[in-house]
């Protein structure tokens, strides 16, 4: 390989030690107690990770993360794609939909919270809600795109309405629904550490205030990378599938539309 | 009619109405060749030599990928030729200008801009100043048959409706020459006949050089003086041919007429013979 | 779409909302849940009403705006030049991609205590966090936007005469601009939704805090209010952003 397609692939670990570098000489510079170095902050994740309380915490928020970010998915595609197929359940969702949109999922979490308790489902439900719009928003519109002519082959060789949204409309429209998956995940990440900055009770958000609360800014540093990391990884797992399951489709623009 | 025989540089004579000592336009032994994405060289152009002088009505005729659009491009200033030089009045050409304005298949009008406003980009960048480029564009507007759609915006307007928009346009900042890149392409058959007859009906106001590019061998007989046959790629110029009709040039006097008639059967025969297929009548 | 069709789409639409409001009036009536856990709409809506009229309320709204705003002004003035800049120069797309390609996925809402670290508990914290969310859905949309001008339109204005210096501003960005205001409506919607969390994770003021504080509180008609009043905001901010859309985009074909 040329050295120039050796850069180019290596491209987002360098950008990833050149902000670690930058990190480091800004905090150098500012010298300020409250800001520790990135070599300090790296040097403090392995104390967390054999840190067993800490470890159970971060599993925890991994498993509703994932079951939010599940049952989610289930939900939202079938509903986005009858949304995308038919007038009249897109005109009875949609405004409802939009009103909920701009509403902060995990700013929910007192609500939640006040009736349902600050256990696990509160912030499993708020996750749902947060992962559930973007993923009906994308199925909607992916579904919307099908051509109207291959619906009609599919009737013509005698497939049923339901046989034709599964077996023509979700295909059809799996790119977009993949891209809807993906600002998903990245939604479902970041309201799983919001609810639990929220709520502190459990889970990796709680961990870094813990820190911050008891002045162990290494720490505070330390969990940030180690969240940072977790979206990473979970992007990228995410993105290696999405182009195996449709390599099929024009290419698609590569960098993510994330979400906040 | 006359046939000249296939040698690499011809001389493409002009019009009876001028006679300048420097032609309009040369291409002097242009090569083009592209990298594709699998890392291999395509040889689009080969060795390509031509000369234009100014006022004729040259077409560049040819199967698809014959590198006629490349050639076209190079001449516009949008590609630089691998190899060779292409030169407009003896100076060499280096990038685009508004001495050589193109029309495009696809229209490239800006959507964001009206009719009016389209037409009026080239001039306002000259220079020429709001209310003059104004008066000028509507009369262009009118003189394209485009009358009363001055605040229209492209979207709203059909396909012939936009190439007439695209030709005002580049018409606007007075290019000597005009790059014609099948323009009529994407236009219905009715449409396309329609905007042949007006071209001409422009042209013949004051006769600017004109290349234009056409995998049509009835458009190309029609509308030049001149047909530079191309073969598939690697573009190679195969004949040049004479079109010895007289103007101004009416499509349904034209159609019966046996002259017009042998040019476009020969030309096809041509192609046919060299197994160039993918031409169309 | 002719009229009768826009109406029906109304009201189907209204449908869901009113069920809505009809079961939460109901929930409460039939006692299926205590009024302090769950407020009737009738209060909720009153309690709103009153608040807005409410110099201390509006106050906190004011501060929420404020921060919205300036970190959504930041993201979109640094998002479309570094979209553009990177559209158009290869090295700085080069420098660019992989460091998008890093920091997007990352849920910037966890440097808030970083944050709150180097710049303290008040208005530029905040900021910061939502700049740093609303900025890279509109460096993306931007960028792709100006990635996928129609080389065409480019050459068309060459010949006419654009130097290559003019070309950014009179082709490449209005070219841009549907892709442009897309990304930025997104960035405006992730704007409202981050200076509200952030407001509820730590701070003084503003209508985050306000839920807070409420909760602390038990008060959970107040904690209703600054919820349904960030979604109106949003809503109404969002009109404001499509409206100016379409006028912008008047020209361009339904995308």
């Amino acid at each position: 390989m040329t050295l120039r397609a050796l850069i180019a692939r290596l491209a987002p670990l360098l950008a990833c030690l050149g902000l670690l570098a930058v990190w480091q000489i800004a905090a150098l510079a500012l010298n300020n107690d409250s800001f520790p170095t990135a070599l300090e902050s790296i040097r403090a994740i392995p104390a967390i990770l054999d840190d067993k309380e800490a470890l159970i915490n971060i599993l925890a928020s991994l498993r509703r993360m994932a079951i939010g970010f599940g049952t989610a998915v289930l939900v939202s595609i079938p509903l986005g794609l009858l949304m995308g197929r038919s007038r009249g359940v897109a005109s009875f969702f949609n405004p409802l939909l939009m009103v909920i949109y701009p509403v902060p999922k995990a700013a929910l979490m007192p609500i939640i919270m006040l009736w349902l308790g600050i256990g696990d489902l509160s912030k499993t439900l708020v996750i749902f809600l947060g992962v559930s719009l973007p993923v009906i928003y994308h199925s909607f519109e992916g579904a919307k795109a099908v051509e109207e002519k291959m619906l009609w082959s599919g009737a013509a060789m005698g497939l049923s309405a339901v046989e034709r949204l599964t077996r023509i409309v979700l295909p059809a429209a799996l790119p977009e629904i993949l891209t809807g998956c993906r600002t998903g995940l990245v939604l479902a990440l970041i309201t799983m550490v919001t609810s639990e900055m929220i709520a502190r009770q459990s889970g990796a958000g709680n961990i870094l205030f813990n820190a911050l609360d008891m002045g162990q800014y290494d720490t505070v540093f330390a969990m940030i990378i180690i969240i940072g990391a977790m979206g990473i990884c979970l992007d990228a797992a995410f993105e290696r599938m999405r182009q195996r399951l449709v390599r099929w489709s024009e290419p698609q623009f590569d960098i993510p539309l994330s979400f906040s | 009619m006359n046939l000249m025989p296939s040698r690499s540089d011809l001389k493409v004579e002009a019009a009876p109405a001028a006679k300048p000592a420097i032609p309009m336009i040369e291409i002097d032994h242009v090569s083009q060749v592209f990298q594709t994405s699998s890392r291999q060289d395509h040889l689009a152009l080969s060795d390509i030599s031509l000369t234009i002088d100014a006022g004729a009505f040259v077409s560049i005729l040819g199967p698809s990928g014959c590198g006629k659009s490349t050639l076209l491009y190079i001449v516009g200033g949008f590609v630089n030729p691998t190899q060779g030089t292409a030169r407009m009045k003896g100076s060499p050409i280096t990038g685009p200008g508004p001495d050589r304005g193109p029309v495009f298949q696809e229209f490239a009008l800006f959507p964001w801009k009206t009719v009016l406003g389209n037409i009026m980009y080239g001039p306002r960048q000259q220079g020429v100043k709001a209310a003059e480029a104004e008066s000028q564009g509507r009369a262009l507007i009118e003189m394209v048959g485009l009358k009363g759609f001055e605040h229209f915006y492209p979207k709203e307007l059909s396909g012939g409706m936009k190439q007439r928009v695209a030709l005002a346009r580049t018409l606007a900042y007075h290019p000597a020459v005009l790059l014609m890149d099948e323009p009529f392409g994407a236009l219905d058959a009715h449409t396309r006949t329609r905007l042949q007859n007006d071209l001409l009906n422009i042209w013949e106001r004051d006769r600017k050089t004109v290349l234009f590019v056409t995998h049509s061998v009835e458009e190309a007989v029609f509308l030049s003086d001149k047909v530079v046959m191309m073969s598939r790629s690697p573009g190679r110029i195969k004949q040049i041919i004479d079109i010895d009709l007289p103007r101004p040039r009416r499509r349904t006097e034209l159609l019966l007429d046996p002259r017009y008639q042998k040019y476009v059967v020969d030309i096809e025969r041509m192609f046919d013979d060299a197994g160039d297929d993918g031409l169309q009548p | 779409m002719n009229g009768r069709g826009v109406t029906t789409d109304l009201l189907l639409g209204l449908i869901p909302i009113t069920l809505l409001l009809a079961i939460w009036q109901g929930t409460v009536s039939f006692g299926l849940a205590p009024p302090t856990l769950l407020p009737p709409p009738g209060h909720v809506f009153m309690r709103m009403a009153e608040q807005l009229v409410t110099a201390s309320f509006d106050q906190e709204i004011l501060a929420t705006l404020f921060r919205l705003f300036a970190g959504f002004l930041i993201a979109v003035v640094l998002g479309i030049a570094i979209g553009l800049a990177a559209a158009v120069n290869p090295t700085i797309n080069a420098a660019v991609r992989p460091m998008v390609r890093v920091l997007a996925p990352l849920p910037k809402v966890a440097l808030y205590p970083a944050l709150l670290l180097l710049l303290g508990f008040g208005h530029e914290s905040k900021i910061t966090l939502v700049a740093a969310d609303a900025l890279f859905p509109i460096l993306l949309s931007t960028y792709y936007g100006a990635s996928t001008v129609e080389q065409k339109l480019i050459w068309s204005a060459m010949a006419a005469g654009t130097p290559p210096s003019e070309i950014l501003f009179k082709v490449i960005l209005p070219s841009a601009a549907p892709s442009i205001l897309t990304g930025c409506r997104i960035g405006l919607v992730i704007s409202c939704i981050v200076v509200f969390l952030a407001e509820m994770i730590t701070s003084t003021d503003g209508l985050g805090h306000v839920l807070i504080t409420a909760a602390r509180t038990f008060q959970a008609v107040d904690m209703f209010v600054p919820l349904i009043t960030i979604s109106l905001l949003g809503l109404i901010l969002n009109g404001l952003l499509q409206a100016a859309r379409a006028y912008l985009l008047r020209g361009f074909p339904e995308v």
